[in-house]
């Protein structure tokens, strides 16, 4: 089930990640294929399975001695294959953005908060310090900061986890990118935070009729917050489905997935695990 | 509060500096119960366990474990009778050690004959192939770290296990091998647990009954059972709740 | 025969490659073998090598390299330029300087293995107990070393010398005096994060004694910085063991120390260049020598 061509905004047909080091080939994504349209798309995996890759190899993010390919890579018709370099960073944040796991790695330890946001704002845009400032400011509103003039001068070391991540979405949306790549934003942080910044991103998401790639290894998080969710596993896809049928899985690596979980409902004494059947990664 | 429990937390108070991170905060453990600690960060469980363990001396109140009122400073004894499991599995093991060394050290520290022996099966009980012996923590799996982590803690056969979010940094598929390795020895070894996490489905199924955390003190203590029916009577135990059960769209 | 020879390399490399280890001597001598494939990967890292090791070559067979005796003068061979005869050419008492150079590297030697020997243990050992015992005696142990660390190396290596007398043995004390500080910092400030680490409370739970901890388990983790550092600083030990030569403090003559032999070639630098050069050559590639193995070195050790 793909999203329909005229609305795709983006088109990956047998994505391809493949490191060489010294020692081998390691394939991390072996032949991903799925489109993304104006929806909520979630890629569910265990570590090791190539979901990380998938958001990278879209922003062009592959650390040396990585090598993508595939035989279609397009953001809104654009070939991204064919792409130099630098069209391909014009891209990156303008049009495709990335939130990643933790805002203590993720931002500048040295520059305040709102500085990040503002430069963020002036990469891609022509926007005098004062604009971007008052662009940054109202961001910050939008990502539900009280008192965003206050925070706008807080060091990333002052912020809590929340509130960090928060900052975060503001800087990857704030030049108002088509698609955003959230690379499991919330797992570092306290439950009761998750939700607060999933309502956040989803708001936003909404409002904007962006695509939304939400990498996660949190197969409920996945199924409450996405409309479709694509299962990985060995950097191959296992299924593609509908968030709402992912309790009614059909492959066995996903129902084994689900079913080693601990469950309040379902208590057992024994959980059960899941049996790798090799042929999965054929 | 029993005079047979297994463990007797009395108005425990921890400091650092200026933050007061634990506060007042009683509990009891039975012997073979296996009891969970939940709550999120800055809820002073990991400190809780650290107390526990004799690897914090900065507080104050009163600690029994196995009906002794236990000093600041534990001695050699102690450490056959208690022992802890940490979180990360790529920072528990020493990187220089191969899993021999790592096994082999308690056993020396305590002048334990018959090493060979119990390192063979302490492996064995974990499930760790013997072929994995001689292989240095790089070479290992994070779950597979995790298992030489709990056989280490076992290789001194306690009585008393403390694990602190054993499983947080693990798969999932291969968290339900590990909680299911923990569960075996419990029920094997008699042993007491006492499970910290942040992730209520993991304490619903691993404990008996659980205290809820915040800011430092108990908010609330519960059963397995009154969590599963979802009838917290504190507020903010039912948020955690909700929370863990994911997103939830408005209208 | 060369099957045999193939056959043989292929189950040495198997039975050091292996995943599967049986015995701890096995995994260590692996660990090894893996970390000299990755050094070998990086040229410069191996023209280090090579460098080191033909100094120590030179060391070692200098009698049967040098074609003259390093000592012996010939006044009516002085200041002849290089040539078959002598290869560096000769200087103002006539001596040859390439002999004079190969022995020279066994002077360079004695100076720079008796320092690291000293210093390396010492700084690694103070440092380690600051860091891990912290309090009083971080402190004391701290000030004692900013005492040290506060003076510029050479001043300090000259006024122990200007106290001592000059000579080689009294210039491996000065130098020694100085260069311990620096290992004793970074041997403190790796220790304050390793204390920290889960595997060091997982060993303060097995009941372990503090020094137990300190020597089997914080040390350990220790030495491969400290081996990269060692390497760099002999590079710097060197020089300045040239620097006090040069100023007449370090080895006596006749001894062919070639920080010496430049002074007393720098008279004559502009008409017979070479007795002042290749001295300084010597000294320019084996510092080169030893930083390119330092790097190489830390590549492998110290990338985590």
């Amino acid at each position: 089930m793909n999203a329909t061509a005229d609305q795709a905004l983006l088109t990956l047909d047998d994505l391809r990640v493949d490191f060489h080091t010294p020692t081998g080939i390691v394939n991390a994504v072996r032949g991903l294929s799925f489109s993304l349209g104006r929806e909520r798309l979630g890629i569910v995996g265990e570590s090791g399975s190539g979901k990380s890759m998938t958001g990278r190899a879209i922003l062009d993010l592959i650390p040396h001695p990585g090598v993508v390919s595939a035989k279609r890579m397009e953001f809104r018709g654009k070939d991204l294959t064919t792409m130099d370099k630098a069209s391909r960073r014009k891209l990156r944040g303008r049009h495709i953005s990335m939130v990643m796991q933790d805002p203590k790695f993720s931002l500048n330890p040295v520059q305040t908060v709102g500085d990040q946001i503002a430069e963020a704002y002036r990469v891609h845009h022509k926007a005098s310090a004062r604009e971007a400032k008052e662009r940054s400011l109202s961001m910050l509103e939008a990502v539900q900061i009280r008192e965003p003039g206050r925070v706008y001068d807080l060091y990333p070391h002052e912020v809590s986890g929340g509130m960090g991540q928060r900052v975060m979405i503001a800087m990857m949306l704030i030049a108002e990118p088509e698609i955003l790549i959230a690379d499991e934003p919330t797992s570092a942080l306290d439950v009761t935070v998750q939700l607060q910044v999933l309502k956040i991103l989803d708001d936003l998401v909404t409002s904007r009729g962006m695509g939304l790639i939400f990498i996660s290894h949190d197969l409920h998080l996945v199924k409450s917050f996405c409309d479709r969710v694509i299962v990985m596993y060995g950097g191959k896809a296992m299924e593609t489905l509908p968030a709402s049928e992912l309790d009614r899985a059909q492959h066995p690596y996903t129902r084994g997935l689900l079913g080693c979980l601990p469950d309040l409902d379902h208590p057992r004494e024994k959980l059960a695990t899941l049996n790798r059947d090799p042929a999965w990664l054929a | 509060m029993s005079t047979n429990s297994a463990i007797n937390v009395d108005k425990l108070n921890v400091s650092f500096g200026d933050s007061h991170v634990v506060k007042d905060l009683s509990f009891a453990v039975e012997p073979g119960e296996s009891y969970g600690i939940v709550g999120e960060s800055g809820s002073g469980k990991s400190t809780v366990l650290r107390v526990l363990a004799g690897l914090n001396r900065d507080w104050s109140g009163e600690v029994d474990i196995l009906g002794k009122r236990q000093p600041k400073v534990r001695d050699k004894a102690f450490y056959r009778a208690v022992q802890m499991v940490f979180q990360d599995p790529y920072g528990s093991l020493h990187p220089k050690k191969t899993v021999d060394d790592t096994l082999a050290e308690p056993l020396a520290i305590h002048g334990i004959r018959d090493a060979e022996a119990k390192i063979s099966r302490a492996m064995q009980d974990v499930g760790l192939p013997t072929s994995f012996r001689f292989r240095y923590p790089h070479q290992l799996s994070g779950g597979q770290r995790q298992r030489v982590a709990i056989a280490r803690a076992l290789v001194l056969e306690p009585t008393i296990l403390l694990l602190d979010e054993p499983t947080s940094a693990l798969d999932v598929s291969i968290q339900a091998e590990v909680l299911n390795l923990l569960q075996a020895l419990r029920h094997e070894r008699k042993l007491t647990y006492i499970l910290v996490s942040h992730d209520l489905a993991v304490v619903g199924h691993m404990c008996e009954r659980l205290l809820v955390m915040q800011f430092g003190r108990g908010v609330e203590e519960m059963t397995a059972a009154t969590l599963a029916a979802r009838a917290p009577q504190t507020a903010y135990a039912q948020q955690l709740l909700t929370a863990s059960e994911g997103f939830r769209r408005a209208g | 025969m060369s099957d045999h020879a193939s056959s043989a390399h292929v189950t040495w490399r198997a039975w050091l490659t292996t995943t599967s280890p049986e015995s701890r001597r096995q995994a260590k001598l692996g660990q090894l073998y893996r970390q000299w494939l990755a050094f070998k990967k990086n040229p410069a890292a191996v023209v280090g090598l090579v460098i080191v090791l033909a100094l120590l070559l030179l060391a070692a067979l200098a009698p049967l390299i040098a074609h003259y005796d390093p000592l012996a003068q010939a006044l009516d061979q002085r200041l002849l330029a290089p040539s078959a005869k002598h290869w560096f050419g000769t200087d103002a008492l006539g001596r040859d300087i390439f002999s004079r150079i190969v022995y020279g590297t066994r002077v360079t030697l004695v100076i720079v293995m008796l320092v690291v020997i000293t210093v390396g243990p010492l700084g690694l050992l103070i440092g380690c107990a600051a860091g891990y015992f912290g309090g009083w005696v971080d402190t004391v142990l701290m000030r004692i070393t900013d005492v040290f660390l506060a003076f510029p190396r050479l001043v300090l290596a000259l006024a122990f010398v200007a106290a001592l007398g000059p000579g080689l043995e009294n210039a491996v004390i000065a130098i020694a005096f100085t260069a311990w500080p620096p290992y004793a910092r970074v041997a403190r400030a790796e220790t304050m994060i390793i204390r920290n680490a889960d595997y060091i409370s997982a060993m303060r739970l097995q009941g372990a004694s503090q020094m137990r901890i300190v020597l089997k388990h914080v040390v350990p983790m220790c030495v491969p910085s400290l081996i990269v550092r060692t390497t760099y600083d002999m590079a710097g030990i060197i020089i300045i063991a040239a620097g006090l030569g040069f100023l007449g403090l370090g080895a006596q003559p006749p001894i062919p120390e070639w920080g010496a032999m430049i002074s007393t070639g720098r008279e004559q630098i502009f008409d017979q260049w070479w007795v002042a050069t290749f001295p300084g050559i010597a000294i320019c590639v084996v510092a080169l020598g030893f930083n390119l193995l330092g790097d190489g070195l830390r590549d492998v050790l110290d990338a985590r």
